[in-house]
């Protein structure tokens, strides 16, 4: 059938496999040097990089669990909920027992949460999506319950102490996000679970008769996510210091930066591990945005706009040689 | 040490009401090529996933080796010394063609929890260099590569299990005359070492060249072994199509009856990598066959005229109508069907209801003032139908799903027939469906002829394209080789002639 | 065999769910559920989620999926009210409304089926992108309201009547029409859909083009309900639309489980949840929030539980088919 006409893309010629690394790379720069010059200099300006450099690490690790999220096949509405309820635990931890109650608060409730979660993907079998909708709804209401409970009625915020927010300022998060790169590299790409999580999200029916376990995969795919969703909850609460609380499914928003950074990273993945490019592109949106607010572009209204039109985007260069049946 | 690697008694297999195995008794010999031949549908291919330990069976004894064997999965399959290339299970295609020899497997090259890629990929390579094969890019994804590539990356994974018994199933048909040569090659090694290849192909001469023996099945029972080197490709055919060959199911004419007015003009049809300047006619009446080996053209014909595929050159003229097929909304419009090869994905809607298969085509045609549907007419058109084509059913609300294979068919082709048609093509029609269905779609067929519609027939089956049609195109390579009329060179030693 | 027809389990559930619902709430509220005036407020409440679902349904029928109604509405609804006020000709915010939505709609269409990006990922990114812009414009115009001409759109008489000819209508062309029954074929089995014939890429088109048409007229009567414009019209109204949808029985794969009735059940459904809990004294937001997600979980479950045995159906041919392949699923 029509597998017929895929042609063999470069015959495994060693010097094609870096020329796009390369061109990409370059491109990276120029557009550097763009809005460098755009921005009259102030772009690439050291304090400028570094707000942009310490706001990238926890949507990256979102947008790593959402690389093994998708691999199965979930999309997981509720991960915003789950944020807001982690950064919660850690930051009343943090208060009480400082950085280990920070990490710990965080770690706990994130894995927690969302292993709840693949427990209902997997046995209800309703539509992740959807049932993450649901999930959403209650983590908020859950939020705005234990916000309620606590003395002031219209505090909507829980703030962690500056002294433990360490961890979500440079250097330590700019740590976390390069020991985060190696280790979700090696896992993703050079372990047997990552190669089998892969497997299950190319080809189930393959992976199923090559003797692979559906299920341990499935749970495998939850704890992964669940780490890597724990630690996005304290760093957020680290980086950001506080977190307001969310509701009516306003939690969602949360996610779309980091389904934007992964549908760019799932674009040129064939090109650079997508583990890699989860970061680079992480680093390009968010130059993106920088160099908008230089611009005077408003944000949280006209930006967001280019965060819709940049996935549009990048949704149709993906999609550009896909023949199948698409919905 | 027993003598036969594999012996198998009493196996039974069923699927629904589809009684897959019957019965059946089969021995391989160590050292033995053994060639498993039949029809579509006549269990050959469950049986070897049931060897393969893809599904258990339901009844029977199975023996490796001599001793009790029933395997859990592939992979315990796998430890018994027996492996598969399945005919279209494929690779995983996200990941490198390395992993995807050793995947399932990728613990044995990991170390505190890391896989070693470069061992994985020597290793592999050297599967590839160990049977004289060529080796693929092997840390390139799989999804970018020929199929045929493709297939060599299975054959690799089911060899690097070191199998004592390979279970090939229908792997020649995707595979260029050099790798061909070259699998040979390797089933002739594998002979020389004492062990046992089980193969299944639609290519009757190629199984008489390199097995010892061949079993025929047809529905899901052994008819009967024979030895290779005594046997002639006509006899097999014979075993495998069994007494009916001759006799009434088909045309009893040897002369074309077909009107003179032409429906269908089709010059110079190009699809790249499936067509190459294919051009015919069909005529009023007539029932015009094709046929050739599955990867000479002949279903991408179907697709082409249909409007499925895109041509680069050449163009389909329904000449009836005095339009130009480009699309199939065109064709629909037109008076054309089309009864696609594969019937549970490509022609039926296989959780609706039988209603609403019998009536989608012929939506248009039932809808009243602004588009309006009566529901009493969509439910008198699928009754009547139902009636007419006795489709064995609880009534026209019951969903597809739970209908035999022969009933499903039954809607598939006769859904068509509820619309006044010009032009029908017909690919595989009679494909997985027992003795009587065939029949009775060979009558509808004739009908159908009667009635002055064109008829393109695309079969797998040479002797039903021999029986029912008018004129015959082979088609080789994409193109089209030669072209019979009825009576004039009509068997199937001149068809296969020019087929392969 | 008898030729009686059969209902199925699963198209029980949305309706056993709907009376479960109303009774439970009509005796916790000591009867105050059955009052007219409840009665009243619970279609009232109903109409928005109805009219923008009517048009979703067509997409959700086809197995895809539209999450940006919600901000179509309040495009539409924005941009309508914005050119009546400016041009002072108050009857132009209904077909400006409805133009917005018919072109949001369309160019939703083009990029599903013809660039093939999946329905999902495209409508969260519309719904990111235009909610930017529509609080971008607001914060330049702010908000509006209803012209004084047109005042009367606000009387619910009027929003009744228009509703029920609307519904009439999207219940003709669903349940009626070859737009409905090619939608079905579509969501049942694409590939099938194409081999037969049907227009796949025009009715993808049409489909989301319906969809953004009644978002348009959604705008319509949610500045009614207002009385003109807010800040945060339409939010979450696309979460809310899919609830209802998948609430009144719809699978998400679409086919002939899509039906019209099932989204006036569902709909009413989630409405008697939000309403029923206001009448018994908890309308607090966290509580009805938690209470409808966990309703939606188990509604959802029992649905494709029940489902559940058509979805392995028996294959005559043993082989194993490469299906299995919806990313957003």
């Amino acid at each position: 059938m029509s597998e017929k006409n895929l042609r063999a893309s470069g015959n495994g010629n060693r010097q094609n496999r870096w020329l796009f690394p390369v061109l990409f790379a370059a491109v990276i720069a120029l557009l550097m040097f763009l809005f460098n010059l755009v921005s009259g200099g102030a772009f690439l300006e050291m304090s400028n990089l570094r707000v942009i450099l310490s706001h990238i690490v926890y949507p990256s690790f979102i947008a790593w669990g959402f690389c093994f999220l998708f691999a199965c096949g979930y999309t997981d509405m509720s991960i915003g909920g789950v944020i807001v309820l982690g950064s919660f635990a850690s930051c009343i931890l943090g208060n009480k027992l400082g950085i280990p109650g920070v990490v710990i608060g965080g770690l706990v409730v994130g894995m927690l949460l969302i292993f709840i979660n693949f427990l209902i993907f997997t046995y209800t079998k309703i539509p992740s999506w959807i049932a993450g909708i649901s999930l959403a709804m209650i983590y908020e209401a859950i939020a705005v319950f234990l916000k309620m409970g606590s003395r002031t009625k219209a505090l909507v915020t829980a703030s962690l102490e500056k002294p433990y927010r360490v961890l979500g300022q440079l250097p330590w998060s700019l740590v976390f996000l390069a020991v985060g790169l190696v280790v979700i590299y090696f896992l993703y790409n050079r372990t047997t679970i990552g190669l089998n999580i892969r497997a299950l999200g190319g080809n189930k029916d393959v992976a199923e008769k090559l003797g692979i376990s559906i299920n341990k995969t499935l749970l495998a795919v939850g704890l992964i996510t669940g780490v890597l969703i724990g630690i996005a909850c304290f760093l957020q609460q680290s980086y950001a210091g506080q977190t307001t609380v969310k509701t009516g499914l306003t939690s969602i928003n949360m996610i779309f930066q980091p389904l934007a950074i992964y549908l760019l990273a799932q674009i040129i993945q064939k090109r650079i591990n997508i583990v890699i490019c989860v970061p680079i592109c992480a680093f390009i949106l968010y130059a993106v945005f920088n160099i908008l607010t230089v611009l005077g572009v408003p944000s949280g209204t006209l930006q967001e706009a280019f965060l819709g039109l940049f996935i549009v985007i990048f949704g149709v260069i993906g999609q550009r040689k896909v023949k199948g049946v698409v919905k | 040490m027993a003598e036969n690697i594999l012996e198998i008694r009493g196996l039974n297999k069923h699927f629904g009401p589809t009684h897959a195995n019957k019965n059946v008794d089969f021995t391989v010999k160590k050292g033995e090529i053994h060639g498993l031949i039949g029809e579509n549908g006549s269990g050959k291919s469950t049986l070897l996933s049931q060897i393969a330990g893809l599904y258990r069976r339901d009844s029977g004894e199975m023996f490796v080796d001599g001793v009790p064997y029933d395997p859990a999965n592939p992979i315990d399959a796998n430890r018994h010394g027996i492996s598969m290339v399945m005919q279209e299970l494929g690779v995983v295609g996200n990941l490198p063609a390395g992993v995807n020899v050793f995947l399932g497997r990728t613990g044995q090259f990991s170390r505190f929890g890391i896989v070693n890629m470069r061992k994985m990929r020597r290793e592999a390579q050297a599967q590839f260099e160990k049977w004289d094969l060529d080796v693929p890019p092997l840390n390139q994804m799989t999804d970018g590569m020929m199929i045929e590539s493709r297939k060599m990356i299975e054959l690799a994974r089911a060899l690097s299990v070191d199998p004592q018994l390979l279970l090939l199933d229908e792997v020649t048909q995707s595979l260029s005359l050099n790798n061909r040569r070259k699998l040979y090659e390797l089933i002739r090694k594998f002979k020389d070492m004492g062990r046992s290849v089980i193969v299944i192909t639609h290519d009757i001469e190629e199984m008489v060249e390199i097995t010892d023996t061949i079993t025929v099945l047809r529905d899901g029972a052994v008819i009967g072994s024979v030895n290779s080197q005594e046997t002639s490709p006509d006899e097999i055919r014979m075993m495998m199509v069994g007494r009916e060959i001759s006799g009434d199911y088909y045309r009893a004419d040897m002369t074309p009856t077909y009107g003179e007015n032409v429906v269908l003009e089709v010059s110079d049809l190009t699809v790249p990598h499936e067509l190459e300047e294919v051009s015919f006619t069909v005529h009023e009446g007539e029932i015009l066959g094709f046929c050739g080996l599955s990867d000479s053209g002949i279903h991408a014909v179907g697709r082409a005229v249909y409007g499925l595929s895109k041509p680069t050159r050449g163009r389909v003229f329904l000449k009836a109508n005095g339009v130009e097929l480009t699309s199939p909304t065109t064709a629909l419009n037109n008076n054309v069907g089309y009864v696609p090869k594969d019937r549970d994905n490509e022609a039926l809607m296989i959780r609706a209801s039988i209603r609403d298969n019998f009536c989608l085509p012929s939506l248009t045609e039932l809808k009243g003032p602004v588009g309006y549907l009566r529901p009493g007419k969509l439910k008198k058109l699928a009754a009547d139908m139902v009636d007419s084509l006795s489709v064995k059913c609880t009534g026209i609300a019951q969903t597809m799903d739970a209908l035999s294979g022969g009933n499903k068919q039954k809607v598939n082709f006769g859904r068509w027939l509820a619309k006044d048609l010009k032009l029908l093509i017909l690919d595989c029609p009679t494909r997985g469906v027992d003795v009587g269905v065939k029949a009775y779609i060979y009558s509808l067929m004739n009908e159908a002829k009667a009635k002055g519609i064109a008829t393109i027939l695309i079969s797998d089956e040479l002797t039903e394209v021999l029986g029912m049609a008018d004129r015959l195109l082979v088609m080789k390579d994409g193109r089209v080789t030669r072209t019979i009329s009825r009576g004039e060179d009509f068997t199937e030693q001149t068809v296969i002639g020019v087929m392969i | 065999m008898k030729n009686r027809k059969k209902i199925k389990v699963s198209e029980i559930v949305p309706f056993a769910a709907f009376v479960v619902l109303f009774v439970f709430f009509t005796i916790v509220s000591k009867g105050r559920m059955v009052s007219a005036y409840s009665l009243k407020m619970l279609l009232e409440q109903s109409i928005l989620t109805i009219v923008t679902a009517c048009g979703v349904l067509f997409v959700v029928a086809q197995g895809s999926i539209d999450l940006s109604v919600g901000v179509n509405v309040a495009m539409s609804g924005v941009i309508g009210m914005h050119i009546a006020a400016v041009t002072g000709v108050g009857w132009l915010m209904v077909p400006c409304c409805m133009l917005v939505g018919l072109l949001i709609g369309l160019l939703n269409g083009f990029l599903v089926s013809k660039c093939h990006v999946p329905s999902f990922t495209l409508s969260i990114a519309m719904l990111i992108g235009l909610r930017g812009i529509v609080n971008y414009i607001q914060t330049i115009i702010g908000i509006e309201y209803v012209p004084a001409s047109m005042q009367f759109i606000t009387g619910s008489a009027c929003r009744i009547i228009a509703f029920v000819v609307i519904a009439l209508i999207v219940a003709f062309v669903f349940e009626f029409t070859r737009v409905g029954r090619y939608s079905q074929a579509i969501g049942e089995n694409e590939t099938t859909a194409r081999f037969v014939g049907v227009p796949v890429s025009r009715m993808k088109i049409l489909a989301f083009a319906l969809s953004g048409l009644l978002a348009g007229i959604g705008a319509v009567f949610s500045v009614a309900t207002v009385g003109g414009t807010t800040m945060t019209m339409g939010a979450f109204l696309e979460m809310k639309v899919a609830m209802a949808i998948f609430f009144g029985g719809v699978l998400v794969t679409g086919g002939s489980s899509a039906r019209f009735y099932k989204v006036l059940l569902g709909s009413l459904s989630i409405t008697v949840i939000v309403y029923g809990l206001s009448l018994i004294g908890m309308s607090d937001s966290q509580i009805s929030e938690s209470v409808e997600g966990g309703l939606l979980l188990v509604i959802l479950f029992i649905t494709i539980l029940t489902n559940r045995g058509k979805k392995g159906w028996t294959k005559d041919e043993p082989e194993p088919a490469a299906r299995l392949k919806n990313p957003t699923e």
